[in-house]
C-alpha cells in the first residue's frame, strides 16, 4: 500500500455537548485517487470535509496529511482546495479575477497567472470566458470556474462538497464523466461528498459509506454494490431485495421457506441472516423452471426495464428489473444463480466481514 | 378600476410636486429677478449671482461647510464600515438586536435632542481643558457622530445578503483575516458604502439644528448663515445662493444614480467589451 496522504485517527466531532457528529472515524486515503464519502444528510460526511480543508478541528483524535498532524493547521495554510456546494463564487469579481484570487493571494507573478488561468478555463472547458461576470453565468457553468478556482492553485487534495446536487440531470451525468476524466489528468486526490449513490458508483475508485458517523462500509463500488456489508448499504447502495433467512450450513441458505445454494462461507450453522438479490439478478421465468414462485401485483415501464412488484407465499416482496413483460395479477416463476445469492449477518463489523470474506476467497 | 386608481396616483404625485417643488422653483425663479425683493419679478439679471461671489464671506461659508461635509462623511463612512461589520460578527442575537436599536434610535431622535446634549458634552469638556472650545471641530465631532448610524444603516444590508461561504472560500484560498477583509468583503459591499457616503455627505450637507448648537462664534455654516440672515430679512442673494445648491443635490442625485447602475451594470459592459 502507498503511503496514504490522509488519515484520519479515532477522530471524535462532537458540537456543544450533544451527541458527536462523528464518532471514533479512522481511515486513509491514498495519493492520487478518486474518493466517494457517501451517505444520507446529517451522517457527518461534510463534517470530514471541512476538517480536511481546515474549516473545523476535531474534538479528539489526530489528522495527518502526510504524516504530520495538522489538528491546528488554518485553512489557508493547508495545501488542499474546495469546490463549495453553493460554489461560494465571488459575485464583484469577474471569471478571471475569481480563479486568479488565490495566486494572486500567493504573489504569484502576473504573466503566470495569466497563463494558469488560462489552463484551468481550457481544463474546465470554458476557454475565452475569463471577461464574464458571475451573474451572467449558468449553474453549470459556474461550476465549472469553481472547480478551476480550485484546481489552479495545483492543490494535493481536491475536496468536492455536494457540488453537483444544484445541476439538472443531464448536466449532472455530464459533469460526472468530466470530473472523473479532470482527476485523472490531474492525477491528484479528490474527495468527493455525495448522497447521491448512483454519483458515488460512477465516479469512485473508493467508496466510504457513512451512517450515524461512523463509516459503515469502505471499497470499491463493485465491492460495495456486490457485497454489502449490512441491511443498510444494501438498502442505500442500488435497489435491493433484503429478505430474513436462515444459514443451514456454508454455502447453502434457506429463505422463502425453501433452502438455495449460495457461494457464502464462515457463519454458524442455522445462524439467522439477511439475504440480498438485486433486482437486475432475478429473471422472469415459467412456474416450472422457476425457484421462486410469485404473483405479480405491479409492473412501471422505466424506459430501460420494467419494474415489477412481486410477492412470494411467505409475503416477501421481490422487486425484479426485466426487460421483459410480465402480466399483473399472473403467478409467475423467479430464477436466479447462486452468486446471485449475497448473505449477511447481524452486526459483523468491517473487520470481520473483509476478514471472512477473504478466508473463502481463496 | 384600473384606471381610476391609476388618477389618484397621478393626483398624488400633482400633490407632492405642487406641494414640494414650487415653492423652490418660486424661489429659483426671484434668483433671477433684476429687482431687489420678491414681490414683483422687474426683469431678468444675473447681478444676485455676482453680489453673491463678491460676498467672500459667505464664499468661505460655503467652502467650509463642504469641507466638513466631505470630512465628516469620510469619517463617519470609516467608522460605518467597522461597526456594520462589529454588528454583523456579533454572536449574541439579543446583543446584535440590542446594538442595532440603539444605532436605530440615534438616526429617529430628534436633531434638537441630540444638538443639545452634545452642547452640553461640549462645554463640559471646554470647563476641563481650556484648549476646548466651540468650532469647527465640535460641529465636525458632531456631525460624525450623527452620520455614523446612517452609513451602518445603509451597509448592513448588504452585509446580511453576503454569502458567507465566500469568506470560508477566502480561507481556503489561502488569504488571511486582513486580505479577505481587502479583497473579498470591502468590494463586495462598495455599494453599500457609496450609498453611506452619499447619505452622510448630504445629511452633514443640510443639518441645521444640531449645528446651530455646537458652532461657536468664529464658525458657521450655510444653513445656519442663512437662518441668521433671513431673520434679518430675506436678501436675493440667499436666493442664489438656493439655487446653486439645489443645482447642486440635483448633481449629486445624478451622479450617485449613475455610480450605482454603474455597480450594477459593470459586469454587462465587460461582456458587450468580449464580443467586440
Amino acid at each position: 500500500m502507498k503511503k496514504p496522504i490522509i488519515s484520519f485517527r479515532n477522530v471524535v466531532k462532537s458540537y456543544d455537548d450533544d451527541v458527536p457528529v462523528l464518532k471514533k472515524v479512522s481511515f486513509d486515503i491514498e495519493e492520487g485517487k478518486f474518493y466517494t464519502l457517501l451517505g444520507p444528510s446529517g451522517c457527518g460526511k461534510t463534517t470530514i470535509l471541512r476538517m480536511i480543508a481546515g474549516f473545523s478541528e476535531p474534538t479528539a483524535g489526530d489528522i495527518y496529511f502526510e504524516g504530520k498532524r495538522i489538528n491546528n493547521v488554518p485553512a489557508n495554510k493547508r495545501q488542499v482546495n474546495t469546490v463549495f456546494q453553493d460554489y461560494a463564487l465571488f459575485p464583484h469579481m469577474n471569471v478571471f479575477e475569481n480563479i486568479a484570487f488565490g495566486l494572486k493571494i500567493k504573489k504569484t507573478p502576473k504573466e503566470e497567472i495569466a497563463v494558469k488561468v488560462k489552463e484551468a478555463l481550457r481544463l474546465v472547458q470554458l476557454a475565452g470566458y475569463e471577461k464574464r461576470g458571475i451573474s451572467e453565468m449558468s449553474g453549470g457553468q459556474r461550476q465549472r470556474v469553481a472547480i478551476a478556482r480550485a484546481i489552479v492553485n495545483e492543490p494535493k487534495i481536491l475536496l468536492l462538497d455536494e457540488p453537483l446536487s444544484a445541476l439538472d440531470h443531464k448536466l449532472r451525468l455530464n459533469m460526472q464523466y468530466e470530473l472523473r476524466e479532470l482527476q485523472q489528468r490531474l492525477g491528484i486526490t479528490f474527495i468527493f461528498v455525495t448522497h447521491d449513490q448512483e454519483e458515488a458508483l460512477a465516479m469512485s475508485d473508493e467508496i466510504f459509506v457513512l451512517n450515524n458517523g461512523n463509516i459503515v462500509q469502505s471499497g470499491t463500488p463493485v465491492d460495495i454494490y456486490d457485497e454489502p456489508i449490512n441491511h443498510y448499504v444494501a438498502d442505500f447502495i442500488g435497489e435491493s431485495n433484503i429478505v430474513d433467512g436462515i444459514m443451514i450450513k456454508d454455502n447453502l441458505v434457506k429463505f422463502a421457506g425453501k433452502e438455495f445454494k449460495c457461494v457464502d462461507e464462515g457463519m454458524r450453522p442455522n445462524e439467522p441472516v439477511e439475504v440480498v438479490i438485486r433486482p437486475e439478478d432475478l429473471d422472469l421465468t415459467s412456474i416450472e423452471a422457476g425457484k421462486l414462485k410469485v404473483k405479480v401485483e405491479t409492473q412501471l415501464f422505466r424506459g430501460v426495464h420494467y419494474e415489477i412488484v412481486c410477492h412470494d407465499e411467505m409475503e416477501n416482496e421481490w422487486i425484479v428489473h426485466s426487460t421483459k413483460k410480465a402480466q399483473v395479477g399472473r403467478e409467475i416463476g423467479l430464477d436466479f444463480d447462486p452468486e446471485d445469492i449475497h448473505v449477511m449477518r447481524f452486526n459483523e463489523s468491517e473487520a470481520e466481514f473483509d476478514a471472512r470474506l477473504e478466508s473463502y476467497d481463496d | 378600476m384600473q384606471k381610476s386608481k391609476f388618477s389618484w396616483a397621478n393626483i398624488y404625485l400633482v400633490c407632492v410636486f405642487i406641494f414640494l417643488y414650487l415653492p423652490i422653483f418660486y424661489l429659483i425663479f426671484y434668483s433671477f429677478n433684476a429687482g431687489e425683493t420678491m414681490n414683483s419679478f422687474t426683469g431678468f439679471s444675473l447681478h444676485h449671482f455676482s453680489e453673491l461671489f463678491s460676498d467672500t464671506h459667505l464664499v468661505i461659508i460655503l467652502l467650509n461647510t463642504f469641507l466638513l461635509a466631505f470630512l465628516s462623511a469620510l469619517i463617519a463612512t470609516f467608522i460605518g464600515i467597522f461597526g456594520a461589520l462589529f454588528i454583523y460578527y456579533l454572536k449574541r442575537r439579543s446583543h446584535r438586536n440590542t446594538l442595532l436599536s440603539l444605532n436605530n434610535i440615534l438616526i429617529v431622535s430628534p436633531d434638537v435632542t441630540i444638538g443639545a446634549s452634545f452642547l452640553i458634552l461640549f462645554i463640559t469638556l471646554g470647563t476641563l481643558f481650556s484648549g476646548f472650545s466651540l468650532g469647527f471641530w465640535t460641529v465636525l465631532l458632531a456631525h460624525i457622530s450623527f452620520s455614523v448610524p446612517i452609513v451602518v444603516l445603509m451597509i448592513l444590508p448588504k452585509l446580511q445578503e453576503m454569502n458567507d461561504s465566500m469568506i470560508t472560500a477566502g480561507y481556503d484560498l489561502g488569504a488571511n483575516e486582513r486580505q479577505i477583509l481587502k479583497n473579498i468583503i470591502l468590494p463586495y459591499l462598495s455599494p453599500g458604502i457609496i450609498a453611506g457616503y452619499f447619505m452622510a455627505f448630504t445629511y452633514s450637507l443640510d443639518d441645521f439644528a444640531v449645528t446651530f448648537f455646537v458652532t461657536g462664534n468664529g464658525f458657521t455654516t450655510l444653513s445656519v448663515e442663512i437662518y441668521s440672515r433671513a431673520r434679518r430679512g430675506v436678501s436675493l442673494e440667499i436666493n442664489a445662493l438656493s439655487t446653486l445648491v439645489f443645482l447642486f443635490a440635483l448633481v449629486l442625485v445624478v451622479g450617485y444614480y449613475y455610480i450605482s447602475k454603474d455597480n450594477q451594470g459593470r459586469s454587462k459592459k465587460k461582456k458587450r467589451g468580449v464580443l467586440r
